[in-house]
């Protein structure tokens, strides 16, 4: 995908001391991402969090895959990449810059993950494409994949469930951030999606439903999911504005606003909290 | 070359894809839901490890094709031409055509070959296909062509797509033709018109010359097998040779060959008449047969006959299309 290391790589490494830390990190580089623009995908990062720095703690460096459905949310991954020393802070620095590799919505030339793409519903699909690869070669490899509740109102998505769990996809786990948050508001205003875990599991699929911003439950619940010969779904109960009090109480979680003001705000809060958190 | 009627071949694709994937094992074959129809009943009997049935979940499946491609395999696609085109467009170009990977897309029943009614007369495939940058284009003349498609396309860097007629397919070339990918083959010699046709139109573009031939009209007949990237060489030199250029293709005139070759010969600057031979900027419909839709359509030899006569002016009646009956088994252009 790109000349900068993503995480299926032979001879990656990386490792994830802390979940909690890892996800407090995640937060303040998307702040800092975010901030020279004055706007952004920031609300991805804060409701992915704790489910990026959990697939970084849980994925074997170099071997097991990740897929980031939806091209929106790569902050995230891009944020936990350059905390863990995978991407420089150059690269990092060019997030949604002119003529820098690293843009805002994920592209062929993304660095970290191994398929993204901006138009949204299709990354279930790679990882299936992923998963019958590695079985035809004989490889042991998980394929993580990030979604978001949004997405599913793309039938795409529906047609990949149905095919991972007839075809017994065990080595997929699939990340769904539920944070109820589309572009034109709550997902629950615009589509009924519940019950969410239920239609998962009436596809055939292991599912758990759990808060999304608990680095044990998550971890936990990861632990589970790779121990099934089905594919997996963790259902993560999440919020777009998590974990970033400053924030107004009406912000847009799908593209929230951050001028110089906030920016100065979200970096003490964030800094503060990490400070505490190491003392 | 033959003469119409033709014999005709079944199934020359899917016997060629096994043949193909004996002796290279990247290839993988994808099936959605038309496996028998797309001749890979065979594949799927022969080599089911390598088979994978998608269902009838067309996005999914080109989605997958395109991770697959990613890890090395390189994944024959097939269904329907209309269903391999247009439901699956956006997945088409951000899985596959983007990336450059080397997925191999089959069309079947192009155009109005099938009496199935617009949902299933892929009459815009080539135009889909032809806009997203890195595919390679193809549309195939006969059996002796079909044959050799799957093993000319496997090495090509980037993704294919290639329509093919569905079931009895005409054996118009010799045993000795060789489909050369991304060339255009003067076959029969001209001095009045450049006659550019591909896929199923081949057979009636050579009736068509034939008989203006009898009339003092001489039609240089250019086979055009692959549609994108064109071979603006070929196009551009027998253009030049000609008084009038005609296209012929079992589509839409709007964005497949005749496009192309429109493009090609304005850009260069050489100012030729243009007819573009094709469905009109219309969709087909239902029938019981399709030589009535190659009819109706203006996609017949006397539709092509009355085109070059008009275009050129010509005086007196028009020449009437040959009739070359065709038995059980053989093959004639409408």
């Amino acid at each position: 995908m790109s000349a900068m290391a993503h995480v299926s790589a032979p001879g990656t490494q990386w490792t994830v001391p802390d979940l909690r830390e890892l996800a407090l990190s995640i937060r303040l580089r998307a702040v800092r991402m975010v901030a020279p623009q004055g706007f952004g995908y920031l609300g991805q990062a804060l409701s992915s969090a704790e489910q990026v720095a959990a697939v970084f703690a849980a994925a074997r460096p170099g071997v097991d895959r990740l897929v980031c459905s939806p091209g929106h949310y790569v902050i995230g991954p891009f944020a936990a990449a350059a905390e863990l020393g995978l991407l420089s802070d150059e690269a990092v620095a060019g997030y949604g810059q002119n003529g820098s590799p690293v843009e805002a919505i994920g592209t062929e030339r993304s660095p970290v993950f191994d398929y993204t793409c901006g138009s949204l519903g299709q990354g279930l699909s790679a990882a299936l494409g992923f998963a019958l690869s590695d079985r035809l070669r004989g490889s042991g490899a998980r394929i993580f994949t990030m979604v978001s509740d949004g997405e599913l109102e793309e039938g795409q998505v529906w047609e990949a469930a149905l095919f991972a769990a007839h075809h017994r996809l065990g080595r997929l786990v699939v990340l769904l951030d539920a944070n109820n948050s589309q572009v034109d508001g709550p997902v629950d205003s615009i589509t009924t999606l519940e019950p969410i875990a239920a239609k998962w599991s009436a596809f055939g699929w292991h599912v758990q439903d759990l808060d999304g911003h608990d680095p044990g439950a998550l971890s936990t619940a990861l632990a589970a999911a790779v121990q099934e010969d089905r594919p997996s779904v963790l259902v993560c109960r999440t919020s777009t504005v998590h974990g970033l009090d400053c924030l107004p109480i009406d912000a847009d979680g799908h593209f929230i606003k951050l001028p110089p003001e906030l920016a100065a705000a979200a970096e003490r809060e964030l800094t503060g909290k990490l400070e505490a958190l190491r003392a | 070359m033959r003469e119409p009627p033709y014999p005709t071949e079944v199934k020359p694709y899917g016997r060629a894809l096994v043949d193909l994937a004996r002796r290279r094992d990247e290839v993988l074959c994808l099936s959605g839901d038309l496996t028998r129809q797309c001749e890979v009943d065979l594949f799927a009997g022969e080599l089911p490890d390598r088979f994978i049935h998608a269902g009838m979940a067309e996005a999914n499946m080109m989605s997958m094709a395109g991770a697959l491609a990613r890890c090395g395999h390189i994944p024959f696609v097939h269904t329907f031409g209309a269903f391999a085109t247009r439901r699956p467009f956006d997945q088409i170009a951000n899985a596959i055509a983007y990336p450059a990977l080397p997925v191999r897309i089959i069309g079947f029943m192009p155009g109005v070959s099938t009496p199935g009614g617009p949902s299933h007369q892929a009459i815009d495939d080539v135009a889909l296909m032809r806009t997203l940058p890195n595919m390679t284009v193809v549309d195939v003349a006969d059996a002796v062509e079909v044959r050799q498609v799957a093993a000319a396309v496997v090495d090509v860097p980037g993704p294919v797509y290639v329509r093919l007629k569905r079931g009895e397919t005409p054996v118009i070339f010799g045993e000795d033709h060789v489909l050369r990918l991304g060339q255009a083959e003067v076959l029969t010699p001209g001095g009045d018109v450049a006659l550019f046709a591909s896929g199923m139109m081949l057979a009636a573009a050579l009736a068509a010359a034939r008989a203006l031939g009898e009339h003092g009209v001489h039609v240089c007949v250019i086979n055009v097998p692959t549609i994108k990237p064109l071979d603006a060489a070929t196009v551009l030199a027998a253009a030049a040779d000609a008084r009038i250029v005609v296209t012929a293709e079992n589509h839409t005139i709007i964005g497949g060959l005749g496009s192309a070759v429109a493009e090609t010969i304005a850009e260069a600057g050489l100012g030729r008449p243009l007819r573009r031979v094709g469905l009109r900027d219309t969709f087909a419909e239902g029938s019981l047969t399709a030589p009535y839709l190659f009819t109706k359509y203006g996609l017949s030899t006397q539709a092509l006959i009355e085109t070059i006569w008009s275009a050129l002016s010509r005086p007196g009646p028009v020449p009437d299309a040959p009739a070359t009956p065709a038995e059980s088994g053989e093959y004639s252009p409408v």
